[in-house]
């Protein structure tokens, strides 16, 4: 177990510094093998390493940070959570690399995009195994570093290298939260190790762990892009497309609510920090909703589901339910980055056209995109009997037996989000993909250009796992979950009972959903009404339309809130301080002791009249201090 | 003596500052420079006298005599170069002549 | 009654003074300091040292004066009835620390200082020449010797031929 862990973390990190140092000077096919091999590796021993899985366990590597009661040794944590994310994490990343040397070929500067992509997943996979907060802390900056280079990887573009800034901010103020709830633990309880912070819990007064909790949900809602610190996301489409697929679909999203999920005992007693979570997660699904259906941009659109499914997950935690939120956090890693790999094979098929209202007909023209899309999307909207279907039914059936106002509120909320979910996801599919090939149309050349078969090669594993990842956690009625079993160890793992007729008439009811979803969006995208949809879409959007296009106009307040008092204060700063102050008062003492030495020099003038002067001054001043010392 | 000495040397301080405001209200003018110095020393003359009467010396006679005659050569060199200086620029303006500056 | 003659002298004198300094025509300006020099020698005259006055008038009066103006006519120092006087803005700093220096003055005579012995008494030139010539007998040489060097300091200023 220590040796495949071990190797879990080094052969990542190996091809990372490899890459960085003399990447350059491999052959291509060299760095690429490198780089997917390592990963490929690394998902290896994580099979090898469930295999001899026998319980939850804590392996030492080697020291770390060591000064004076503050331990924070380089320990692994694998138990239940971790293994099933480690082992999803590794295959997704391989997958994802593969399709990236084929999409990545034209360019150029390789070698950095591998280091960079390798680095993550060893960040990553750290965050994940991490046994103390120190460690996990580092696995959170690591990958919030590689996210930003990875997203303005084309950074010679402003607009790409302003997005991986502004991703990289935001979640600074979430790391910044994280931050300190980690040193308050430390020092409420001496210690950062997790399974000692998690047993702990108790001894804390209530106030104080809704405190941390808070905290807690703050850092998973920057790194997790929920609201209010959701705004990078879709910003960070600016990336390469399989980067978008791995980081911001598939993994680093997922941290937050992993996060959650891990100092689950910890939190858990405090039913407010519960409640934020939840409606965090269930307001952040409902806002990301509504702005996928007004999205024009392809990408733009899958982010917004991206952060609308992350908000299921919150609020799957949110309620308490840690093996409905991790299983379908697995199927959404599956079905998203699906959705992000068929996005990237239609960018290229289109000559990395992205407007969605410029498309259509690929269903002809890219059969082995559309089928697996298809797949994908059906999971997305949550069609009976596909694995999304099952987990996000989980959730909701999480959440309704929760009980209380608030929890049946959210309820409802998911339930909205859900329709809203389903006729997104056709709306995109029927545009992309339906109609007939108006591409000869729009593109400059006369077709469309071919996609490599390893892009669409590395569909289909994974469509496979969506639609049949529903096996993963049954419901009861159907014979049981095998990941409800495997997590019944873990605290909050154990599922709510209840009685089959309720899953049933609950699964009826979001199956209804879904499939509404699909007729609506057919009513209003299908066969005839798609042209008259493009065309109405040529003109300008109507007002509320673009409300929702440019995601509830958070940009805008955040930019009249913060950044502009900010913007002013610097200037303010900086040119009334900083050079008319400090600078100016230097200028101006050192005019003003140039101008008193000139002053001074003036005095021996070679006039007679002045000395006369002088003299009468000085006999004056010298009689009257006579004078007073007499008196 | 006549008078209390206090009294004289009051006379002599206020012939002293008349003089000295001579000197310093003129002073771009040689010759009136010069005069305000006279008026200067023959308070400085009866400050002497004074004195000397008070305590019955008669020192204090005798060094006004020298102050006397000392100011009489300081005027005669004096002079001899207001001249020497208006022979240079036909002017007896105490700023023409600046040369020492700095 | 000489009391009362002094202080006539004094007024005389101040007034004299005042004018000589304020007055913007040079050679006006010589002769009333000539009138100043008058009054203060009936002064040196009233307080014992009558060899004094009359040295006053002699050479202060006599010979320096008439120095200043056969130079001041040797000059010829353009339109004198155009001379200016120097403005308000020249005279306030000798106002100002002549003031200074009066009031420190007149706080250092405020300390009375003792009479001696009352009656006037006079110095004759027997009594002033004998203390002259033997105790300050190196002096008057010493004065003799200057006053040599102002002749010949005088005589190389003011020759024609500048060098």
């Amino acid at each position: 177990m220590k040796l495949y862990l071990s190797l879990i973390l080094l052969l990542p990190l190996m091809g990372g510094i490899i890459n960085a140092l003399v990447g350059r000077f491999l052959p291509r096919k060299g760095s690429e093998l490198l780089a997917c091999g390592v990963i490929w590796g690394a998902f290896a021993a994580s099979l090898l390493a469930s295999l001899e899985y026998q319980g939850a366990a804590r392996i030492d590597l080697m020291g770390w940070l060591s000064a004076f009661d503050f331990q924070a040794p380089v320990s692994l944590y694998i138990d239940p959570l971790s293994l099933v994310m480690i082992v999803m994490i590794t295959f997704v990343c391989a997958l994802i690399h593969t399709y990236s040397v084929a999409y990545m070929a034209h360019e150029e500067d390789y070698v950095r995009y591998f280091a960079l992509l390798n680095l993550f997943v060893f960040a990553m996979l750290a965050l994940v195994l991490a046994e103390n907060l120190p460690l996990l802390y580092l696995g959170w900056e690591g990958v919030g570093f590689c996210s930003y280079g990875l997203i303005g990887f084309w950074y010679s573009d402003e607009a790409n290298a302003t997005a991986g800034r502004k991703a990289f901010i935001v979640t600074r103020i979430g790391d910044t939260a994280f931050g300190i709830a980690i040193v308050w633990m430390f020092m409420l309880m001496g210690t950062v190790s997790i399974t000692e912070l998690n047993g702990m819990g108790s001894t804390l007064p209530m106030a104080t762990v809704t405190g941390i909790g808070l905290l807690l949900l703050i850092g998973a809602m920057g790194k997790s892009a929920q609201m209010p610190l959701m705004v990078w996301l879709p910003d960070a489409m600016a990336g390469p497309t399989p980067v978008s697929a791995l980081i911001h679909a598939a993994t680093m999203v997922t941290a937050g609510v992993y996060l959650l999920a891990r100092m689950f005992p910890l939190i858990s007693p405090s039913t407010t920090a519960m409640a934020a979570i939840a409606v965090t997660g269930g307001v952040t699904a409902f806002y990301a909703a509504t702005c996928a259906m007004a999205q024009r941009d392809l990408k733009r659109a899958l982010a917004y589901s991206t952060i609308s499914q992350i908000g299921y997950m919150m609020l799957g935690v949110g309620a308490g339910a840690i093996t409905a939120a991790t299983f379908h956090l697995l199927v959404h890693a599956f079905f998203k980055a699906l959705l992000f790999l068929g996005a990237g094979c239609v960018i290229a098929a289109m000559h990395h056209e992205q407007d969605i209202f410029k498309m259509g007909g690929l269903r002809k023209r890219l059969p082995l995109t559309f089928w697996p899309f298809l797949a994908g999307g059906a999971c997305l909207a949550g069609l009976p009997l596909t694995g999304g279907f099952f987990s996000k039914d989980s959730i909701l059936a999480a959440v309704w037996l929760k009980g209380g106002a608030l929890y049946g509120g959210l309820y409802l909320l998911g339930l909205v989000t859900a329709l809203l979910t389903s006729i997104y996801t056709f709306r995109m599919i029927y545009m992309v993909f339906g109609g007939d090939d108006s591409a000869g149309k729009h593109s400059d050349s006369a077709h469309a250009c071919k996609v490599p078969g390893l892009m669409e090669g590395a569909l289909i594993p994974l469509a496979l796992l969506g639609l049949f990842g529903g096996v993963l956690n049954l419901p009861s009625y159907l014979g049981g979950g095998w990941l409800g079993g495997f997590f019944s160890a873990l605290p909050g793992g154990k599922e709510a009972e209840a009685s089959h007729s309720l899953e049933l008439s609950l699964q009826a009811i979001a199956g209804v959903l879904a499939l509404a979803g699909l007729a609506i969006a057919h009513m209003r995208y299908g066969n005839a009404r798609r042209q008259e949809r493009i065309a109405a879409a040529e003109g300008d959007a109507p007002g509320f339309v673009t409300f929702f296009q440019k995601g509830w106009r958070f940009d805008d307040l955040y930019r009249f809130l913060f950044i502009r008092p900010f913007e002013t204060l610097s200037g303010f700063l900086w040119r009334q301080v900083d050079e008319g102050l400090i600078d100016g008062s230097l200028d101006r003492l050192a005019s003003f002791l140039g101008r008193s030495g000139e002053g001074l020099g003036a005095w021996t003038s070679g006039k007679v009249s002045v000395y006369i002067i002088s003299f009468a001054a000085g006999a004056a001043l010298v009689m009257a201090y006579t004078a007073w010392f007499l008196l | 003596m006549i008078v209390p000495l206090t009294h004289v040397l009051i006379l002599a301080g206020i012939i002293f500052v008349m003089g000295l405001a001579c000197a310093i209200a003129w002073r771009s003018n040689l010759i009136m420079i010069l005069i305000g110095i006279e008026i200067m020393l023959n308070a400085a003359m009866l400050a002497f006298v004074g004195g000397g009467a008070h305590w019955r010396l008669v020192d204090g006679q005798v060094f006004s005599l020298v102050i006397m005659a000392l100011t009489s050569s300081e005027v005669s060199l004096a002079l001899s170069m207001v001249v020497y200086l208006h022979r240079r620029k036909k002017t007896v303006s105490a700023d023409e002549f600046s040369d020492m500056k700095g | 009654m000489e009391q009362i003659f002094f202080y006539i002298l004094a007024a005389v004198v101040l007034v004299a003074t005042l004018l000589a300094i304020t007055e913007g025509h040079a050679v006006h300006a010589i002769v009333y300091l000539a009138t100043s020099f008058f009054a203060l020698a009936g002064i040196f005259y009233l307080l014992g040292a009558p060899l004094i006055a009359v040295f006053e008038v002699i050479i202060y009066a006599g010979a320096i004066m008439v120095l200043f103006l056969f130079v001041i006519m040797m000059l010829d120092m353009g339109q004198p009835e155009k001379a200016r006087g120097p403005s308000l803005k020249q005279w306030w700093p000798a106002l100002l620390l002549g003031a200074i220096i009066l009031g420190a003055m007149f706080t250092l005579f405020a300390t009375t200082i003792p009479e001696t012995l009352a009656g006037w008494s006079y110095t004759d030139a027997r009594e002033f020449s004998r203390v002259l010539f033997r105790r300050y007998g190196v002096a008057v040489e010493v004065i003799s010797l200057q006053l040599l060097f102002a002749l010949v300091g005088a005589l190389y200023l003011g020759r024609r031929k500048l060098p």
